[in-house]
């Protein structure tokens, strides 16, 4: 089970919800209330029972959904209290976005690393995708070799700036 | 014997053409700019060849001859109109899938064309080459070279006739090369209905029945329909007839389109004549069973019209709404990007025109135009029901685009019952609001899916992006 805290802005308001999730399921609660889910596929999604479709696509803090035949734009609000409980954007951790095979490190421990740097090559589904630094900083951990298999959110590694650890939860 | 045709166009109609093309068993060649080089026309032609310009005449003709075709099809748009093209084809040895040089270059000129129809006995909108009498305003000012919009203008008074004229010869001249323009009797509350019009080399000709264009954009159609709600069968046959007189009036050979505009109290006038295939042709075909297309290279191969008017009807009814890359509440600004996504509506009675799949970039260099959206069904109730469902099924992202707007026009009570006339979005200002709640769900999916870590910027050309809703990286394959 991870959970993580986002921020919205919708229209001039700031919106925070949380998730917790495992494997697709789990609960979402935004502003006291609390909804169970279920993702079904790459574009279904079952929420208190009832059935969507949906697509999302992301484009720095702009996030462009499609939900049910209406497109909706989100703004990601600034992420300035460094509240978010394990992964959540702008930390020092790279995550596997799929389950798979590390093919490749392109950073070490130690390596100056820029925003945005690839730092890994990873392999699943026959397809080869690359992970990119987060942040601008140090490489301070590694956590898996080439050939290791990686699950789906485990950090490959953590990235440090000058001004010390971004990320404050886990 | 037409074997081999070069494709001048890009985008949807280019693709549409190649697929009635490929089915006569004719090869097909592709031209494309630096910008098109892996547009999905390119991809889907036997042949493809890069060129510096679609507007380029002499290049396109030299490219033709290179690649061993023996005709050229124009699509519509660029040099669909240009009668110097039409020529140039026809010194060069190649066929010219349209109509003849002098037809072109006789009904390009708005005022001439005019002129042509009042003498076959067509009814024509009242025209004056200076300021008209006060009783006659407003009136509008056009431009001798063009249509589309350009070098137009609404005058109330002829306080504002001088600017008005002054400032549309300028336009047209940028837009044309022609700075010449006429005043125009100002018909309120027009419809737009045209006919569409096949005639061979030998002389005969037939009409395919109209189709209704009034919901327009500044001065742009967006959304099209056969029958036409407005007309009756009288109104059929007598507007129909008149479609026929001018086809006659200038022994026209090919398809092309007869434009005119209906007043509320039913009377018409002729517009103008386009000589191309129309960018709404295809609800013709759903309703008439022909393939335009077909019809053209026939003609153009000297062969005889395979129908009599009497061999025609039309089944049911069909509407098209026209997607483009635009922003219909800010003012219909373009918009460009990649396509991240696209999901095709499917299902009985629809087809889709469209020139661009995931991946494609749309970028400034074109037209805004990305696709067109068709359905057939049995009723007008029934069409209006099935595009409504269309529009709800089609994804598209990356790029933002009018399918919500579409969808909202159509849904209202004054498009359902079919009172439509080209100031209808002017009308209705309602279809331009967008509802600005967010439901739960939709902050449930962005906050669940690939939003974890910000995507890194796409380098500059990147094409393809091979990727799922879960990725937030750039794929490739292995």
């Amino acid at each position: 089970m991870t959970a993580r805290e986002l921020h919205w802005r919708v229209g001039d308001q700031e919106i925070t919800c949380r998730i917790e999730e495992s494997k697709g399921s789990g609960t979402f609660h935004l502003a006291g209330t609390t909804v169970p889910f279920r993702l079904l596929d790459s574009s279904h999604i079952e929420v208190s029972g009832t059935r969507h479709r949906f697509f999302v696509i992301h484009n720095r803090d702009l996030s462009t959904v499609w939900l049910d035949g209406r497109t909706y734009f989100l703004q990601r609000a600034t992420r300035s209290t460094g509240t978010e409980i394990k992964a959540g954007t702008g930390t020092g951790e790279v995550r596997a976005l799929m389950p798979g095979k590390l093919l490749r490190l392109t950073a070490n421990t130690g390596d100056i690393v820029t925003e945005k740097q690839m730092i890994a090559i990873m392999e699943s589904m026959k397809m080869e995708s690359a992970l990119f630094a987060p942040i601008a900083g140090r490489v301070v951990d590694v956590r898996f070799k080439p050939g290791d298999v990686v699950e789906m959110g485990d950090i490959v590694m953590v990235i440090e700036t000058d001004q010390g650890v971004r990320h404050l939860g886990t | 014997m037409i074997r081999k045709v070069l494709i001048a166009n890009r985008g949807e109609i280019a693709l549409r053409i190649s697929c009635t093309l490929r089915e006569m068993g004719i090869q097909t060649v592709a031209v494309f700019t630096e910008p098109d080089e892996h547009a999905l026309h390119v991809q889907s032609a036997h042949e493809a060849r890069e060129i510096s310009s679609y507007l380029d005449a002499s290049e396109i003709v030299r490219t033709a001859k290179e690649s061993g075709a023996d005709a050229i099809h124009p699509g519509y748009g660029f040099l669909s109109e240009n009668a110097g093209f039409s020529e140039a084809c026809e010194v060069s040895g190649l066929v010219f899938i349209g109509p003849r040089a002098d037809t072109i270059r006789a009904m390009g000129d708005k005022l001439e064309s005019k002129r042509v129809m009042q003498q076959a006995g067509i009814p024509i909108v009242p025209v004056w080459n200076g300021s008209p009498p006060r009783s006659e305003f407003p009136v509008l000012v056009k431009a001798v070279g063009g249509g589309g919009g350009k070098g137009m203008r609404l005058v109330q008074n002829v306080a504002e006739l001088q600017d008005a004229l002054a400032s549309a010869s300028r336009e047209a001249s940028a837009a044309f090369g022609d700075h010449h323009v006429f005043v125009e009797k100002y018909i309120r509350q027009p419809r737009h209905i045209e006919f569409q019009i096949l005639g061979d080399a030998h002389g005969n000709a037939i009409h395919a029945f109209e189709r209704e264009c009034s919901i327009q954009r500044r001065h742009q159609k967006i959304i099209e329909e056969t029958p036409s709600p407005a007309v009756t069968p009288e109104l059929r046959i007598q507007m129909g007839s008149a479609a026929l007189a001018a086809a006659r009036a200038v022994k026209y050979r090919g398809a092309g389109t007869v434009e005119f505009i209906v007043d509320p109290s039913g009377k018409f006038y002729f517009l103008e004549m386009n000589t191309r295939l129309q960018v709404e042709h295809p609800i013709t075909e759903m309703t008439t069973g022909l393939d335009l297309v077909r019809e053209q290279v026939l003609i153009a191969s000297g062969e005889k019209l395979n129908y009599a008017q009497s061999d025609l009807y039309q089944t049911g009814h069909a509407l098209e709404c026209r997607i483009y890359a635009e922003v219909p509440e800010e003012n219909f600004r373009p918009d460009t990007g990649v396509i991240e996504v696209f999901e095709r509506p499917s299902g009985p009675g629809i087809r889709l025109d469209t020139g661009v799949g995931r991946g494609s970039v749309v970028s400034y260099h074109f037209d805004p135009l990305l696709a067109k959206l068709i359905v057939w069904a049995p009723s007008r109730r029934a069409a209006i029901d099935r595009m409504k469902r269309a529009l709800e099924d089609f994804v598209l992202l990356g790029v933002r685009n009018n399918i919500e707007f579409l969808r909202r026009v159509i849904s209202t009570d004054d498009f359902g019952s079919g009172k439509l006339d080209t100031t209808f979005l002017d009308r209705h200002g309602e279809v331009f609001n967008v509802p600005n709640e967010v439901p739960v769900e939709a902050l449930l999916v962005a906050s669940t899916v690939g939003a974890v870590y910000d995507r890194p910027d796409r380098p500059a050309g990147h094409r393809l992006p091979v990727q799922d809703v879960w990725d937030s990286g750039n794929w490739r394959n292995s």
